[in-house]
């Protein structure tokens, strides 16, 4: 299992776009991708748990990875935040 | 008899049609469903999402292919949830407590709505609205209730409690001309979509929707929020000119997009655009523009507590280079001063910050703020054409100590190993009157210039644009400013370099005519602006524009050529 922390930095925190592209990305791994807010957890396949955390601009994610492929996940989402999910 | 109604209009716009109502009511159906066991019932479901979804999918596809990002990115918000493991997870436990599928479905979906409905964030509370939409697309796919046949109708107007954003794609241009909501608000999936397609929609009239019958012939105001029952033929009238009008603009507009800004007798100027935001790239593009002509980087550093790092500057830059497609941006530095004061930066109060320590003064004397924003600009400039633009420049001095920071951050990136552009563009704002005098010298410092005339008017009439008192006096046309222009256009020409103009004069029509005669190679306005500047080039060959310029540089009075220029260019 592989952790990281990511910063939100869009303006509009965790809405609908940045939480599809999220699920999108996850989908394309074996490895099963939680992000956290607080006690907040979020299975990375749900939309909907995902905009459920709340997370805002200035807001940390942690972000975890479980499985084969968990660097390659890693990887692939900390690219989504570094290019703040192209916004 | 006169019976009107009022909601809340979400998109502005008048429009006449014929209600047709969407049911959402689905106890007739769910009363004749029968159930079957646990297992039948999942299977049932998870069919039924993957139908719904693949109609969701294929819908969002087909707008993504004609240049309907936003629509396409609804549909597929709409698509995940329609089949998120979450709500599939609630859905299950429901027919595992012996509930029908349609039941499950509903029960699951209202208690996942009623999460996000207790939310803090009013937008999360507004997701509620959409995700009872997906609950319903997959109750009537299994209830086998099918879509609504709007072949025949004419102008239709959907009214009901909710309307399924895949119900607002699917029905043809045209077809559609209003939207009537029970639930729902500005920022609704289904309100989103109708925006996007320009279409009137009032939310709220939950509680006269009963009134309204399929067949009502209805009039819609969106900007009052007024539903009008049985309207006169002389309103339906204005309606439908109105209508026409707005098509027509549109469809030129559309049409001029495509065509470059050129004179009947073929001089060209470079039509961009003047932006804040990496957001704003887009819809520049979509009004014509061929580039952006001034990216104002000091939003960035607005309204915040701390400075934005260099990493943070990056992010946004690469953002609109990215966004731009290969068209260049242009970085204007931090041009910012005593007016607009930053609480992480110690700048002196002073009684005069209109000519005091702004722009590229704090640049030179702050390399810790300068170095890193040169330095996430050749980053950006690593995705596409990017050039530097400084702001409020008087001499070569400045020009020269600015090459020599840019070239120390490009130097420090290459040691690092990190990714940045090769050859930058280094132009000047010219926008004080020193720098306009002294073109011809700065000319051989610069690679390109772009005149700033909302400074260089106020600094050269000695006049304040914003005190009601003097702001009559602020003009374009007068005549010491046009011969700034002319006097820097032409020192830029001499020199074999870009001259281009990013103030709003660069947007009037009518300037657009004289600076194309005075030689200008680019005009940078508000996006909005480039249809109407590039109809007029369109329409006035060089010679014409010469002989006006001329005409206009023997008049002694702004008034004068302000009454002047409409007049000759009708």
């Amino acid at each position: 299992m592989q952790r990281e922390v990511f910063h939100m930095v869009n303006r509009a925190g965790m809405h609908a776009r940045p939480a599809a592209l999220l699920v999108k990305t996850a989908a394309q791994f074996q490895a099963r991708v939680t992000l956290s807010l607080g006690a907040k957890k979020a299975d990375a396949r749900s939309l909907l748990m995902l905009m459920g955390l709340g997370a805002k601009e200035g807001m940390d994610l942690i972000v975890e990875a479980d499985g084969p492929d968990e660097a390659a996940a890693l990887a692939a989402i900390r690219r989504l935040f570094a290019k703040n999910f192209g916004e | 008899m006169r019976v009107d109604f009022r909601g809340v209009g979400v998109v502005p716009g008048m429009a006449v049609g014929t209600i047709r109502r969407v049911e959402t009511s689905l106890t007739a159906a769910m009363a004749a469903y029968v159930s079957g066991a646990q297992e039948n019932e999942n299977e049932k479901i998870l069919a039924a999402q993957a139908v719904v979804a693949a109609r969701l999918t294929a819908q969002a596809t087909a707008c993504a292919a004609v240049g309907q990002g936003l629509q396409a990115d609804i549909l597929t918000t709409q698509q995940l949830m329609v089949q998120d493991p979450m709500l599939t997870e609630k859905i299950q436990n429901q027919t595992a407590v012996g509930l029908s599928a349609p039941q499950a479905i509903l029960t699951a979906t209202e208690e996942e709505a009623a999460i996000f409905d207790a939310m803090d964030d009013a937008y999360l509370r507004e997701r509620a609205a959409d995700i009872r939409c997906a609950g319903q697309a997959i109750a009537r796919q299994v209830l086998g209730i099918s879509e609504i046949d709007f072949s025949g109708d004419k102008a239709v107007i959907l009214a009901g409690i909710t309307i399924e954003p895949s119900l607002l794609a699917s029905l043809p241009a045209g077809r559609l001309v209003g939207v009537l909501l029970g639930e729902g608000s500005r920022t609704s999936h289904a309100v989103i979509l109708a925006r996007a397609r320009s279409l009137p929609t009032i939310v709220g009239v939950g509680e006269f929707l009963p009134q309204l019958r399929d067949g009502d012939e209805v009039l819609l105001d969106g900007e009052q929020g007024l539903v009008r029952l049985q309207p006169t033929s002389a309103e339906v009238a204005v309606v439908a000119a109105d209508r026409r009008q707005q098509d027509f603009l549109r469809e030129q507009d559309a049409a001029l997009r495509d065509l470059p800004a050129v004179t009947p007798d073929g001089v060209r100027v470079s039509l961009l655009a003047n932006i804040g935001t990496s957001a704003e790239v887009a819809p520049a593009l979509e009004q014509g523009a061929e580039g952006i002509g001034l990216f104002r980087s000091e939003v960035l550093f607005l309204g915040r507590a701390s400075l934005p790092t260099e990493e943070e500057q990056y992010i946004a830059y690469r953002a609109a280079v990215e966004n731009c497609r290969g068209k260049r941006c242009v970085f204007r530095t931090l041009d910012i001063g005593g007016d607009k004061p930053l609480a992480y930066l110690d700048l002196p109060t002073e009684s005069n910050p209109f000519l005091g320590w702004r722009a590229i003064r704090i640049s030179l004397d702050r390399p810790d703020l300068f170095q890193p924003q040169l330095r996430a600009i050749l980053r950006a400039g690593a995705y596409g054409p990017v050039a530097v633009l400084l702001p409020m420049i008087i001499s070569a001095d400045e020009v020269r100590a600015a090459r020599q920071q840019l070239e120390k951050a490009r130097t420090d990136l290459l040691a690092e190993g990190i990714a940045c552009a090769d050859t930058v563009p280094l132009g000047l704002m010219i926008e004080t009157p020193a720098a306009a005098l002294t073109a011809k010298v700065l000319a051989q410092q610069a690679d390109f210039f772009s005149i700033g005339t909302n400074d260089l008017i106020q600094y050269t009439l000695a006049a304040d644009r914003g005190n009601p008192k003097v702001s009559s006096l602020y003009s374009p046309f007068h005549p010491a400013v046009l011969q700034l222009i002319l006097q820097t256009i032409s020192a830029g020409r001499e020199a074999g370099i870009p001259v281009g103009m990013c103030g709003e004069m660069a947007g009037d029509s009518a300037a657009a005519v004289l600076l194309l005669a005075m030689g200008i190679s680019e005009l940078s306005m508000t996006a909005t602006l480039i249809p109407r500047v590039k109809a007029k080039l369109r329409q006035v060959t060089a010679k014409r524009a010469k002989n006006i310029l001329d005409a206009v540089l023997a008049m002694h009075d702004a008034a004068v050529i302000e009454k002047y220029l409409p007049m000759v260019l009708q």
